[in-house]
């Protein structure tokens, strides 16, 4: 069958069918991405943390933009060499093309990479902290996880003395990798007491499982199996039971409406009990000797005395000291904790002076006072620079971000300034890219520091979790990266496959080359303002 | 649409010329976030520096749109669909406008200080 009007116009619009369509489509993208930037607006001015303002490194999202600009012009002129029936040309210029494309999603997974591991920390009382964990060692070798990646410094511990496991919601690698650890410390993890079960109605129980049996997850699917077989024939005869009592009651009473009658409707408790079996929700296990087992935070729920993890199981124990530890700390942020303080109507640079981090870090507390004499010089400087208004007050004053914030570019400045490190010229250009250098600069710029668990507010790497910045970052910028694939895919089609097309129609090639340009300008025009909304304001 | 090659040769020009526009407007938004001497308004990000900073985003959005996109010669049915499009976005975005006033909002950030 043939397509109408992919080359010549219809009458009643004046265009091709595909320059509707992509029309239509770049319409409800408008709508798409307008709703994201609302949601950022909103949620800006909404935020009750401070809101991290020009937070993202401006080098790559500008050499991202010339990128997309630049190949915002090689589409048109692709679409112009077909237009000129020049086959060559615009494979060069649609070539060039797909190559920015190419550039603009790896910068772009730069940035994500170092977003990903770089952990935050948000302290109880509001000091926020940055920088990068070390990981777990044993005998001065990496532990690795079940798959083989290297374990961050972040686990909470626990003197696990019992493990009650719940038949239904236990989680397999979890049992495995709870074996393991105790294997490793030469404990035993066996069943507490026997599991006796009635398994079949008017039977005697029966022992399925015998104390001091060893935990695995064969014994465990046994108890299962035993407990859903038990809890499906309770199921059936409590809903039997229920149905003949409905039975009698409308019999008993007739012409009476249902929900008059659901008082005297029961189950016959004393006559199904004999024939009920015996369900076994859950099953404790003995640690031998007992041993710290380590667990990520996010799936457990700590407490001393019983901690609770994502799959139900209650790991009974002492919880031990469980620091979080800092290879490097790289910025150290007061500006949520100034908040709180002027919100409560207390000095904010008291309220720092007094912050847990100040008390109990030497490094924190000399670069607090350092920074305060950059500030105070800098406020000089902007007072020098703009003078004083007719009420006597600075025309300009630092930023709360300048004040209560000591970045990563603070720390080497004051580093720098000590004579500790110097970086050479392509070294810095690099730290534009991924942030600090740590072994360029060593721990005397970034230093180590050991967190106690108990001082942890919220901790995230620099994820949508962290705060709702991140999230939208990710989302509005995720989407676009995948418009830019999209596009790439389909422009690099045509230069790949269109030689055919060009020889039979060139001018349907060159309207479809034009329909994916459209797309291509659009997803510049929204990088246009992604870029300046998300990296310099 | 330009047909002959003569008119694309002109249009080609034209994309040049855009392009230098586009890196222009980008460095300048650059500049007057980052360079102190440019940065109007308060020191720091604020309300001017939004202000500027979209006002440029715009007119290198309306260069892409006009020229890359040929919005300058469209037939009407594409400027209709278009045009809904962005009125609609605006009137839904005016929207949040609506929930300014709720308590959640706290103007520490934005009281100058």
């Amino acid at each position: 069958m043939e397509i109408p009007y992919i080359v010549t116009p219809r009458k009643d619009t004046g265009l091709c069918n595909s320059k509707i369509a992509i029309w239509l489509f770049l319409a409800s993208e408008v709508m798409l991405f307008g709703g994201f930037f609302s949601a950022y607006v909103f949620l800006r001015l909404g935020a009750d943390y401070p809101w991290p303002e020009r937070t993202l490194p401006v080098l790559p999202g500008l050499i991202n933009t010339f990128v997309l600009i630049g190949s915002s012009v090689t589409v048109v002129f692709a679409w112009a060499a077909l237009k000129m029936r020049d086959w060559r040309k615009f494979q060069i210029y649609m070539g060039i093309t797909v190559f920015c494309a190419v550039i603009f999603m790896v910068l772009k997974g730069i940035e994500y990479n170092v977003k990903l591991n770089h952990q935050a920390v948000r302290l109880k009382d509001y000091t926020v902290m940055e920088g990068h964990l070390s990981y777990e060692k044993d005998g001065g070798q990496y532990v690795l996880d079940h798959n083989g990646k290297k374990i961050e410094e972040n686990l909470i511990f626990v003197e696990a003395s019992k493990l009650t496991f719940s038949t239904v919601r236990f989680h397999g690698p979890w049992v495995d990798d709870l074996l393991a650890k105790a294997e490793h410390k030469n404990a035993k993890i066996l069943l507490d007491a026997d599991v006796s079960v009635v398994s079949e109605e008017g039977k005697p129980a029966e022992i399925i499982a015998k104390a001091g049996e060893v935990l695995s997850k064969d014994l465990l699917n046994r108890i299962r199996d035993s407990h859903l077989a038990a809890r499906s024939h309770n199921g059936a005869l409590r809903t039997a039971s229920l149905r003949e009592e409905w039975k009698e009651a409308l019999a008993e009473n007739p012409g009476k409406k249902g929900w008059e009658l659901t008082s005297n409707v029961n189950i016959d408790a004393e006559a199904i009990t004999p024939k009920l079996l015996t369900e076994t929700p859950s099953v404790a296990f003995k640690v031998e000797p007992p041993v710290a087992l380590s667990f990520k935070p996010r799936d457990i729920k700590e407490a001393d005395g019983q901690s609770r993890l994502r799959d139900d199981t209650v790991v009974d124990g002492k919880l031990l000291a469980s620091p979080m530890v800092f290879h490097n700390v790289d910025a150290i942020d007061f500006q949520h904790l100034a908040m709180k303080a002027v919100k409560k109507g207390v000095d904010p640079i008291v309220a720092i002076e007094n912050s847990w981090l100040l008390q109990n870090s030497p490094f924190a507390k000399e670069a607090w006072e350092w920074h305060q004499g950059e500030v105070a010089k800098h406020e000089a400087q902007l007072i020098r620079d703009y003078g004083m208004d007719k009420d006597g007050k600075p025309k300009r004053e630092p930023t709360l971000k300048e004040r209560y914030r000591i970045g990563w570019k603070e720390l080497a400045k004051k580093a720098e300034h000590d004579g500790r490190t110097k970086l050479s010229t392509s070294a810095a250009l690099t730290e534009e890219f991924m942030g600090p250098n740590y072994k360029a600069r060593g721990a005397e710029t970034f230093p180590e520091f050991s967190l106690p668990r108990e001082q942890i507010g919220f901790a995230a790497k620099f994820t949508p979790a962290w705060n709702t910045y991140y999230a939208l970052y990710f989302t509005i910028t995720g989407l676009h990266g995948l418009h830019v694939i999209g596009g790439a895919l389909v422009l690099a089609y045509y230069m790949f496959f269109g030689r055919k097309m060009y020889l039979s129609n060139p001018e349907w090639l060159a309207n479809r080359v034009e329909v994916g340009g459209l797309f291509w300008h659009f997803v510049d025009l929204v990088w246009i303002f992604v870029f300046p909304v998300l990296y310099l304001m | 649409m330009a047909s002959s090659h003569e008119e694309i040769e002109k249009l080609k020009r034209t994309y040049l010329i855009v392009f230098g526009a586009l890196l222009v407007g980008t460095v300048l938004t650059v500049l007057v976030a980052t360079v102190p001497a440019l940065d109007i308004g308060r020191h720091g990000f604020d309300a001017a520096d939004c202000v500027l900073g979209l006002a440029i985003a715009s007119v290198k959005a309306t260069l892409v749109a006009a020229v890359f996109m040929h919005l300058n010669h469209e037939k009407k049915a594409i400027y209709w669909l278009f045009g809904s499009s962005i009125i609609a976005v605006i009137f839904l975005a005016g929207l949040t406008a609506l929930a300014l006033g709720d308590p959640i909002f706290d103007s520490f950030f934005y009281s100058g200080r």
